[in-house]
This record gives structure tokens, C-alpha cells and sequence, in this order.
């Protein structure tokens, strides 16, 4: 859409409360299924999800679990998942899937272990700036391989980005299992970067001070979160506000227009997935410098990318609906820990309730509604989907239309 | 409501419609309609774009249910719930937009969903070839079973489709739009295949908004408007303006009031220009014309011809493969097409929908497509300006007559004529050079259709020089100064404005090139 | 150069041989399944889950029932279930089919961990006796043949199978009335409307056909290859197929002909112990032939014309 709303005030209230309509829906319907599935093999669904609650928003803690704790580990889990979750948005909106956001996370967390391995000595003006910008070059190249191959051959997007998942998961095991870059004497696990490539944190590293009842050096919230919104922001102003962004969203709306334009598609999508690779291996980056410090076998079972599949399209593809999106996953990815502790489910619901979101999204199950029930306000015609995806998102984004016209 | 009440008693009905309605929301496509066709009549059912004609068939042949009335055919109520049951009725319908899988071969098209049986769900393909071939000779309509239908030309597709309807035992064809692709030579063709029908027995219903047409094969016409049936009439008692009227409701002009041209400095000079078409074949062999600053140059042809590679490749968006096309003294021979827009060269394509506009943008963002880079729009070819555009946007709005409830609105939600309005005003509105209009009122109203024609004489007037391609021979000789005559790829001849209608078919068929210009 | 040796010392054993076309029959099945759905227009990438979904509850069935057969056919069915969900979300409601398929995977993958510990609690999945898996075969008389006997009449029967229902899906697509029904749907359904087929049925046929064939590849994985569930333990298989219909062009023999490639990397990753390279550099093996593949080999693939594009017949 070219402009955002104006005075009419009521008119974009009623747009934004649309707006939230149908991913608030498919949260509370993926919830309900969930709890039925938990019942019926023998769980407590509210056991279940009073775990949940806890570990993600630090509510209704039973088992004494320190509440602030809790949130901040939300905060750590859902900071990378906004930036990934912005590097499968916005290739969305050239008709791309980037399932690959996985594989261009890690490979911006190796290419900023590699930098600040090598270079720990430099001083973290310098150090910090370079990790951060190795990891967003690591991340773009890891997606610009299948861009290329999209660009220039047509192969599709989805097989390739998916291989180089696989073919990033095994870098890492091969770079710290016994590999160039494993700390030596150690095992699975690489040598810390250098201090200077280190994110502070937003409370003191100091375990004396002590602060909503445990020591400060246990919270992990880091700048990076600042980095994450940030980064959120030139999301909303590359897609909106420049001409590379409406070029974006004009190949992926309709490739023979572009054409027509005199857009070169084939262009688009290299720098499309360029920069979203970017923004992927840029989440990499920042978990390595702002948390872990060091490549461990966590990230053998990292699943940043592939959540943020079911960020960006909870959230329509709009940098709040991202932000909002990530919250509720970071939450998620958090509570499941403690459900398992306290409420002994496997936490691998939280990718059941992932998945049925996935699906009344996808599905849109409130324009199914809206088709037969007309007075909702909307024309039932479906939008012939060239690029299915942007289909998607534009659907429920764009302003309610007026009276059509015979 | 009829105009008039028709006499059918004692008369055998094919099929009696009777109060069809139909609504989607906001749009009423069919209000009350009574529609009847009686047999072995060739019954002409006419309107313009959004009348409700295709409505009308659609819910006769079970693509759509309507929402009340009846269906009686062959003097028995008929409940249509589908293809199938229309097809058992006996009714076939051949659609504009032809129902033919272009990979599948012609056999394979036409007895899909009937196919001989031969054995455990295997198809017999040689019972299917000797019972098309019967009914191809039957017919007089000369088809080879085996080709592969995406590679024949248009014509002959058709004909797959007539055929197949016929397989189906079809006694009542519906045509919907049938002359839009074909050639005059074909569509000579066609209209004997259609009497040799009806003296076989059928029945047929002729959509069509070609009047002119519609006076040569009909017996009786229906005329629709806005969902409604306004007039009954006997073609033999009828002319081309009292249809148009009853059309659209109101007098028409069917000629643009036009001063004399005033040619000015050579805009376009294009020599011996070749290029392929999308499927590798060689779509023009040598053009070669001038093209001068205030004047209309109309390429007439039928469709397939070249027009829409010349085109394309003149606006950037096709690579030739020889010649040279110069715009002033600037060679831009392998410009693309941003290049040429920048250079002033504005293209109305032929493809609205598809090609020229973005269906889920906002009208604003439609009316810079193609100068988001530009200058008066983005801040170095980086951050848009959008007061700009917005202002830009209002503006074209109010000088192009665009119906619309805001300039956010998306072009989706606007009707066929308003559509391509924004294109013309896209397109017009940074007053370029030259202007490539590639079939601007297709599918088009008749108000929008009078607006766009006076606005491109306007263009003209003003100094822009403008290469019209149209496949409707009325608005080409209407609007051109100067005509050239495309076929297979070559230009045949140049002829001026006042050639007749005999001549340019002839030309447009490849023959007659031996006569010199002006004399028939 | 050790490297080039090992490689060129195995590929000589016919027992590399006999794991290729295993592990090529193994990929097949979903193949041949994304081939039927893709031919009648809705793009299946859910074989992933569909075969995990099979594998999962073949095991189950077998552990509880100590029968292969029926647990096959458990897992089986097991896939035609997914496969319904995926039918219905993209052809009820028009779901865009890429993350319908993703949301499949993804379903997959959490609810058989969530089931493995509802069932099982913190201790693994427990392992199916010898005697309870789908069987190998040896072919009488024609296993003795040197060489190619080991690797063509020493396999499971799942092998047999797979090879078989390759020529029934390619005689059913190309030579019957279904077939040409199937094909008219993915190319035009529009045009297959009016010629009064039933686009609806056909695509949720072919759909559910899709998931069956990935139920047994599945359950072949886990109660034929292995003995076990191990969880994600189709790793990328599923996705591997997607890429040898698109390299075979939508027909069934030419996704076999990938498959005998892609399966011919499994088989030397199998072989690590003898070649000389981390095993981790190794197992990435099909995953850069897989690319390599799709971007050198195949150039442009067209697909069926309206695949993926949900059938809406009352548009203008």
C-alpha cells in the first residue's frame, strides 16, 4: 500500500483490529486443539499450560521458579527470532520461500565464532562491528546460493534453501566435533571469541548485585535486542518506503508486471534473498556474541529458523505482527522447558501448537467464513495467486475495499 | 424486464429461460432475465462487457446456479446442476477462453471425460480417432487428431472445441465471443461451419459483441444490459446503430470526431527489425517504418501476427534479434524497457490485467509503476517520496475520469474500463514522445472505450507521436492517419486512413499485395 | 587421492550396488506419491511427515502387535491420515499448499516426540525383533546370478514393491482413463470441469495416494532398513524426493532415475567406515548432490500448468 492511514482514525482502528482477527484465531484455535490432543492420550491440559505460562511470561509458577528469570529467557529465545523471523517475511514478499533461514543462522554464528576466534585480540570498537557484519556476510551467502539458482536456472527455492539446511547442520558438526575450529582439550564445543566481541548485557555481569532474588550475572538480556528492533524498523522501511521495496513487492505480486516495469526480476530476487540471509545470519551473529560466546552442541538442535517460518506468517509479514509473533513463540520455545519439567508433556507440543497455527493460517479459515457469511464486509473473490504467499499476506493486509462498482 | 413480449407460440423452443436472477455481492449479473432460443436458429445474445450474457450461459451450461427461476429445454424442466447435466441435455458450450489442455493432443482433448472404454480403465485411443474423424467429415471441419493442440493455430483450436462438443452429442451449441481470435478468412470459415450445423439440425447461441457479425449469421438477437434483457429483435429488421443504442442505452458515437494530423519531426525510425517470439520462432522478419511526432500510425492485423512482438520489443520488454530502432538519433535498438521509459516512450499493453497494472496495489502505487526509480517520485532511486505520488496520483485521477472511492483503493476492485484508464493516464500522464498503445479498449466499455479514443487523439494533437495496434479494424481505421497492415511477421503494405474495409481484410489475409495503394 | 580410491574401491562391491537401489526404492515411494499429487495440481511437499507420521505408528503397531505386515499397513493408513489434513486445508480451504505442507512437517515431527513420550514416557522407543521385520527375499535361482543377483533378487520386499508399483503409476498416469483425467485436472482444471470431471475428487485422491505411498516408504525405513523410531529419523528423505520429481519431470520413471542417483550418495555415506573423510563432510553428501542436481543437471523443469494454483471455479 503506498501511504498509511490517515486522519480517519475509526477506519484504521477497525483495519488494525481486522488485522489481528485471524492469527489471534489461529492461536486460540491451535491452543484448544492442543489441549484436546493432550487429554486425550492421558495429560493435564491445564498442568500443561500453566507450565507454559510460566516458563514463558513467568505467570502462574508453581514449582518456584523465579518469574523474572523466566521472562528474561523469553527475552534471550525471542531476540534472534525477530531478525530471522524478518528474513523469511520479507522474501515472502517477492513470492520466495526462504525455508532456509536455519541454515543462514548458523552460518552467521559460525562466520562470527570464526572472526572472533581469530581476531580476539582486537578491541571490541572494532571487533563487535566486525563479528556482527561477518555473520550478516556468512548469512547472505548462505541464502544467496539458492537465490542465484532460483535467479538463473529456476531451481526451486524451497528444495535448495532446505539442503543447505542440512549441509549448514553438518558444518557445525564437523567445524567442533574434532574439527578446525573445536576448542582444543575441549569436545563439541569452540573456542570462546574475544571479549571485544562480546554483546553487553543490560544488566552488570555482577554476581554480587542481586536483583529480583537471584544474582545479576544470571540474566541474559542483551543489546542485541536493541539490534533485533532496529533491524525490525529497516524491515518496515526497506518494504514500504523505498523503491527497492516496492520493486520487492511487485514481483512478487505479479512477475510479467514488473517485467513490464522494467524491474529485473531475476535481479530482485538475488538481493531479496541477499539481504534476508543477511538478516538471518545477522541473528546468528548475535547469539553467538550476545549469549553463548562460543559455538556449543546447542546449536546441533537449533531451531531459530525454522520458528521463524511460523513468526513471519503469524504475523502477516508486518514488522509489528513479527515482533508480536516472536514474543509468542519465544514465550512458547521458554515454557516448553518447564512443561516438560514440572508438567512432564514433551515440549515438542510447543511444535504441534506451531504447526496447527501453520495451519488455520495458511488455511484462513475466517475467509472461509467471510465467504459465506458476506456481511462481514469483504468481497469473496479470491486473489488469483501468482506468487501464492504474498497472496497470503497481502489478503488479510490490505485495506477493506469500498462498494465495489458494477 | 423484456422490451418487448416474443411470439413463440406454436414455435418449438431449444431452450426456454425464464426470470433467471443472479447476484454476487454488490453486482447483480442476471435481474428477471427471460431468454429464449428456438430451434434451429442461429439466436445472436449481445451486450456490452458486464451485461450478464457470459452469467447467463454459464448458468445454462451448470457452471453457475442461479439463484431463482427456470430452465426448460426441448419443452422439459431441466435441473442444471453441472457440466454433466448440461451435456446430457445436449447442451455444449464453447468457451472464449478456449477449454483445451495445450499439452494434451487433440484426441486427447476432445474425448476427455467420454473416453472408449478398453479394458481394466485403459483408454482406447484408436475408437476415439475413428469416431472424431467421422464426425469431422460429417461437418466439413478439417482436424488432425494426433496434433498437439498448443501448437495449433487459433482457428483450428476452436474447432477442436466445436468438435468436442459435438462428441458429446451436443444439439444446442453455445459460442461465447468465438470471432475475438480468429482472422476474417477464419471467421468466414466459422460462419460456414455454422450453417452447415443448423442444416444438420442444431441449434445455436451466438454471444458477441461484434455487431457487425452479429447482423451476418443471426436470425433473431437478444440485447442485454446491466443484467437485463432490453430488446428482442429480428436481425433482418435491424442495423448496427439501433443495437449499439440498445446497448449501451444511449446514442452513440461510432466515429471519433478528428481534426487533420500535423506530422511532424521522425519520432521512431525502425529497419528491418527482426525478432523471435516467446516460443522461438521468428514473430517479425524485417519491419521497417517511421513513425513521426503527431501523427496516429495504426497497425492493423489479426492477432498472431507480430503486433505484440513489435510491440515488446519497441517498449524494451523483448530483446530483437536484428535491425535497428532508433528514437530521434538515439539508437535504442537494445534498450529495455526501463531505458525507453525514461527516454520517453509510454506503453499501454495489450494485457491489463496480467501485464499492465498490479492488481493488489493501491491505484497511487499503479500510476508509478515503472518511475519508482524516477526522480519525481524517489529520493536518489532510494526512498519514495509519498506526497508525491500521492499528489501525482490525485491528480491523474481527476483529469482521467477514473472512478474510484480513493487513490488507496486497490485496482482489483475497479471495472475493466476504469482499469485501464489508470494505464492510460500512467502512461499519458508524463506526456511522453511516443506512445505504444497495444489494444487499449479490449474488453473495454463503450464510455471508457469514446473517452480513451478522444484522449489518444488529444495525445496526438499535442505533438506525441502514437503506434496504435488493434485487432478491431473499426477503431484502427477511425483513429489512424496512417495504416500499415501487418501478416506473418512482415509489414505488406501501408494504406491510408480512408482504405476500405475489403481491402485491409484482404491485406490482413496476405493477399493483395500486387495492387498498389488507394485502388481496391 | 585416497579419497578417489576408497570411492572407486566401493563403488566396485556389489553390496554398494544393493544399498543404492535400496536406498533408491526407499526414496521412490514419496516420489512417485509427489508425482500423482503434483500431476493433478497440488504441490505435496509434506512427504517428510507423511513418511516420519508412517514410520512412527509402523513401529508402534509392530512393537504391540508383532506382526510387519499389519504394522505396514498401519503405517500406511498413518499416512493417508496426514496426507488427508494436507488434502483438505489446500483443497477445502485453499490454503497456500507450500505451508500447508511445511505445517505438515513440522506437525509431524512435534507430535511423534509428543506421542514417543506419552506412550513411553523418558525411555526410548524399544526395538523390533528380527523376526518381526518386513523381510528381505531372496529371489531362488536368480540371487545366485554374480554380481547383479546381490543386487537386484536380494532385497526387501518393500524393493519389490516400490519397482513394481513404478510401472503400475507410470501405465495408470499414461495410459488410462484416470490417468489422463489426473493429468487434465493438473493442467486445466477449468477445462476438466467443463468436460464434467469431478476436479475435487481426483485432487483429494491423488493427495491421499501421496500419503499412502509415504506411510510405507516410512514404515519401510523403520521396521524394514531399521528397527526402531528414532525421532526425525527420515532426515530430509522426503524433501530429497520433491527434488527427484522435479530432476524426472513429473514422470515416474525419471524420478526413478534420480532416485538411483541420490540413493547412490546414501550408499557411500553408508560405506564411511572404509572411506577416509569425517563422517560429518560425508553425510553431507546428498544434500550438495541434491543442489547440484537441481542446478546444474536439470536446467528449467516445467511443472504440471496449475500446480499449486487452488481450483475457484466461481471466479470472473
Amino acid at each position: 500500500m503506498g501511504s498509511r492511514p490517515g486522519p480517519r482514525l475509526p477506519r484504521a482502528l477497525r483495519r488494525v483490529a481486522g488485522g489481528f482477527a485471524v492469527p489471534l484465531g489461529s492461536v486460540i484455535f491451535a491452543f484448544i486443539v492442543g489441549a484436546l490432543l493432550v487429554a486425550i492420550t492421558g495429560g493435564d491440559p491445564l498442568q500443561a499450560y500453566s507450565g507454559l505460562l510460566c516458563g514463558g511470561l513467568g505467570i502462574a509458577c508453581a514449582n518456584g521458579e523465579n518469574s523474572a528469570l523466566q521472562i528474561s529467557t523469553t527475552i534471550v529465545y525471542f531476540t534472534p527470532l525477530i531478525m530471522a523471523g524478518v528474513a523469511v517475511a520479507l522474501p515472502f514478499r517477492a513470492g520466495l520461500f526462504n525455508i532456509g533461514a536455519e541454515g543462514q543462522f548458523l552460518a552467521g554464528a559460525v562466520a562470527c565464532t570464526f572472526i572472533g576466534v581469530k581476531f580476539s585480540n582486537l578491541p571490541a570498537p572494532i571487533l563487535l562491528p566486525m563479528v556482527l557484519l561477518g555473520g550478516m556476510v556468512g548469512g547472505a551467502i548462505w541464502a544467496g546460493i539458492p537465490g542465484v539458482l532460483k535467479a538463473t536456472v529456476g531451481a526451486h527455492e524451497v528444495v535448495t534453501t532446505i539442503m543447505l539446511n542440512y549441509v549448514a547442520q553438518w558444518l557445525i558438526r564437523y567445524l567442533i566435533v574434532g574439527g578446525p575450529l573445536q576448542l582444543p582439550h575441549g569436545f563439541s564445543v569452540s573456542s570462546p571469541i574475544g571479549a571485544g566481541a562480546r554483546l553487553p548485557s543490560f544488566l552488570p555481569n555482577d554476581n554480587s548485585l542481586v536483583i529480583f532474588g537471584l544474582p545479576a550475572g544470571v540474566y541474559r538480556v542483551h543489546t542485541g535486542l536493541l539490534i533485533a528492533i532496529a533491524a525490525l524498523a529497516v524491515f518496515a522501511i526497506l518494504l514500504w518506503r523505498t523503491s527497492l521495496g516496492y520493486e520487492i513487492r511487485a514481483v512478487g505480486q505479479s512477475q510479467r508486471a514488473a517485467r513490464y516495469a522494467g524491474i529485473s526480476v531475476p535481479r530482485t530476487i538475488i538481493v531479496t534473498m541477499l539481504i534476508s540471509g543477511a538478516f538471518a545470519g545477522l541473528a546468528g551473529a548475535i547469539q553467538i556474541a550476545g549469549v553463548d560466546h562460543n559455538l556449543t552442541d546447542k546449536y546441533f538442535n537449533d531451531t531459530t529458523g525454522f520458528d521463524a517460518i511460523a513468526v513471519a506468517l503469524l504475523g502477516l509479514g508486518s514488522a509489528v505482527g513479527i515482533l508480536l509473533a516472536s514474543i509468542l513463540f519465544g514465550a512458547l520455545h521458554a515454557g516448553g522447558a518447564v512443561m516438560q519439567q514440572d508438567a512432564g508433556i514433551s515440549s515438542s507440543l510447543v511444535q504441534v501448537l506451531q504447526a496447527l497455527i501453520l495451519f488455520s493460517i495458511a488455511a484462513n479459515f475466517l475467509r472461509v467464513l467471510r465467504a459465506r457469511f458476506p456481511s462481514f464486509g469483504r468481497r469473496p473473490s479470491a486473489p488469483a495467486p501468482e506468487a501464492p504467499a504474498a497472496a497470503l499476506m497481502t489478503e488479510a493486509a490490505k485495506a477493506p475495499p469500498e462498494e465495489s462498482p458494477p | 424486464m423484456s422490451a418487448e413480449p416474443t411470439d413463440n407460440v406454436g414455435v418449438n423452443l431449444a431452450v426456454d429461460m425464464r426470470g433467471i436472477t443472479k447476484a454476487w455481492p454488490g453486482v447483480v449479473a442476471n435481474d428477471h432475465v427471460d431468454f429464449s432460443v428456438r430451434a434451429g436458429e442461429i439466436h445472436a445474445l449481445v451486450g456490452e462487457n458486464g451485461a450478464g450474457k457470459s452469467t447467463l450461459m454459464n448458468i445454462l451450461y451448470g457452471l453457475v446456479r442461479s439463484d431463482s427461476g427456470e430452465i426448460i429445454v426441448n419443452g422439459k424442466p431441466a435441473r442444471i446442476n453441472g457440466p454433466r447435466d448440461a451435456i446430457a441435455l445436449g447442451i455444449g458450450m464453447v468457451h472464449q477462453h478456449f477449454m483445451l489442455i495445450p499439452v494434451f493432443t487433440v484426441g486427447e482433448n476432445i474425448m476427455l471425460g467420454r473416453e472408449p472404454v478398453a479394458g481394466p480403465g485403459f483408454y482406447d485411443y484408436t475408437r476415439a480417432r475413428k469416431d472424431i474423424e467421422e464426425l469431422t467429415k460429417k461437418y466439413g471441419l478439417r482436424l488432425d487428431p494426433d496434433a498437439r493442440t498448443g501448437d495449433l493455430p487459433v482457428g483450428l483450436q476452436q474447432r477442436a472445441e466445436i468438435v468436442k462438443v459435438l462428441y458429446r452429442g451436443a444439439n444446442l451449441l453455445v459460442l461465447d465471443e468465438p470471432t475475438g481470435v480468429l482472422t476474417p478468412q477464419e471467421t468466414v470459415e466459422l460462419f460456414g461451419i455454422l450453417r452447415d450445423l443448423i442444416k444438420g439440425g442444431k441449434t445455436i447461441i451466438f454471444i458477441s459483441h461484434k455487431l457487425k457479425e452479429v447482423l451476418e449469421i443471426s436470425d433473431r438477437i437478444t440485447v442485454m444490459r446491466r443484467g437485463k434483457v432490453v430488446g428482442h429483435l429480428t436481425t433482418k429488421k435491424t442495423n448496427e446503430q439501433e443495437i449499439a443504442t440498445m446497448m449501451v442505452g444511449r446514442a452513440v458515437l461510432l466515429r471519433v470526431d478528428k481534426k487533420p494530423a500535423k506530422p511532424g519531426a521522425v519520432a521512431f525510425r525502425v529497419e528491418n527489425l527482426t525478432a523471435n517470439s516467446d516460443r522461438g520462432v521468428q514473430a517479425l522478419r524485417g519491419i521497417s517504418f517511421e513513425l513521426r511526432q503527431g501523427e496516429i500510425l495504426g497497425i492493423a492485423g489479426v492477432e498472431g501476427n507480430g503486433q505484440s512482438e513489435l510491440v515488446e520489443v519497441l517498449a524494451g520488454t523483448r530483446r530483437a534479434t536484428g535491425g535497428h530502432v532508433l528514437l530521434g538519433d538515439r539508437d535504442v535498438t537494445v534498450a529495455n524497457a526501463r531505458e525507453e521509459r525514461d527516454a520517453g516512450v509510454g506503453h499501454i499493453p495489450e494485457d491489463r490485467r496480467g501485464v499492465g497494472l498490479i492488481l493488489n496495489y493501491s491505484i497511487a502505487d499503479n500510476l508509478i509503476l515503472g518511475r519508482e526509480r524516477a526522480s519525481a517520485f524517489s529520493w536518489h532511486g532510494l526512498l519514495l517520496r509519498l506526497d508525491a505520488i500521492r499528489n501525482w496520483a490525485k491528480r491523474l485521477v481527476k483529469e482521467f475520469d477514473i472512478r474510484t472511492p480513493s487513490i488507496e483503493t486497490p485496482a482489483r476492485a475497479l471495472s475493466g474500463g476504469n482499469q485501464q484508464k489508470i494505464i492510460v493516464a500512467r502512461e499519458m500522464g508524463t506526456r511522453p514522445r511516443v506512445l505504444l498503445a497495444a489494444q487499449p479498449t479490449r474488453g473495454v466499455d463503450i464510455g471508457a472505450i469514446e473517452f480513451i479514443h478522444r484522449r489518444l487523439v488529444a495525445e496526438r494533437d499535442e505533438g506525441t507521436a502514437v503506434l496504435l495496434v488493434s485487432a478491431e479494424l473499426d477503431e484502427i481505421r477511425s483513429l489512424s492517419d496512417r495504416i500499415a497492415v501487418m501478416y506473418e511477421g512482415r509489414i505488406v503494405s501501408f494504406e491510408p486512413a480512408d482504405t476500405d474495409e475489403a481491402r485491409l481484410g484482404l491485406l490482413m489475409t496476405g493477399g493483395g499485395t500486387g495492387a498498389k495503394t488507394g485502388a481496391a | 587421492m585416497t579419497f578417489l580410491g576408497d570411492i572407486a574401491h566401493v563403488l566396485a562391491t556389489a553390496d554398494l550396488w544393493r544399498l543404492t537401489l535400496e536406498a533408491a526404492a526407499l526414496l521412490l515411494l514419496p516420489a512417485l506419491g509427489g508425482v500423482i499429487s503434483e500431476r493433478s495440481g497440488v504441490v505435496n511437499i509434506a512427504m517428510e511427515g507423511m513418511m516420519l507420521t508412517g514410520a512412527f505408528f509402523s513401529v508402534v503397531a509392530d512393537l504391540a502387535w508383532h506382526n510387519p505386515w499389519a504394522a505396514a499397513l498401519v503405517g500406511i493408513i498413518a499416512g493417508g491420515l496426514m496426507a488427508l489434513i494436507h488434502a483438505v486445508v489446500s483443497i477445502r480451504f485453499r490454503a497456500d499448499q507450500i505451508v500447508s505442507g511445511i505445517a505438515i512437517n513440522i506437525f509431524a515431527a512435534g507430535l511423534t516426540v509428543f506421542l514417543v513420550n506419552r506412550l513411553y514416557g523418558l525411555a526410548d522407543v524399544g526395538h523390533v525383533g528380527q523376526a518381526n521385520l518386513l523381510p528381505y527375499i531372496n529371489v531362488p535361482l536368480l540371487d545366485q546370478i554374480p554380481f547383479l543377483g546381490r543386487v537386484l533378487f536380494q532385497q526387501n520386499v518393500v524393493v519389490y514393491a516400490a519397482l513394481i508399483l513404478l510401472v503400475v503409476v507410470h501405465l495408470v498416469l499414461f495410459r488410462t482413463r484416470l490417468g489422463l483425467r489426473i493429468r487434465a485436472v493438473g493442467e486445466h482444471p477449468q477445462a476438466a470441469d467443463t468436460a464434467g470431471i469431478n476436479v475435487y475428487v481426483i485432487r483429494y485422491g491423488a493427495v491421499i495416494t501421496s500419503g499412502l505411498l509415504s506411510g510405507l516408504a516410512g514404515a519401510f525405513l523403520a521396521i524394514g532398513i531399521s528397527n526402531t523410531f528414532v525421532p526425525n529419523m527420515t532426515d530430509g528423505r522426503g524433501y530429497i524426493a520433491l527434488a527427484a520429481m522435479i530432476f524426472g519431470k513429473w514422470t515416474p520413471f525419471g524420478a526413478f532415475v534420480a532416485c538411483l542417483i541420490f540413493g547412490l550418495g546414501q550408499a557411500i555415506y553408508d560405506n564411511n567406515s572404509i572411506i577416509h573423510v569425517s563422517q560429518y563432510l560425508l553425510s553431507m553428501l546428498p544434500y550438495v548432490l541434491t543442489l547440484v542436481v537441481l542446478a546444474g543437471v536439470v536446467g528449467r523443469s516445467i511443472p504440471p500448468a496449475a500446480d499449486g494454483i487452488p481450483y475457484a471455479p466461481e471466479n470472473e
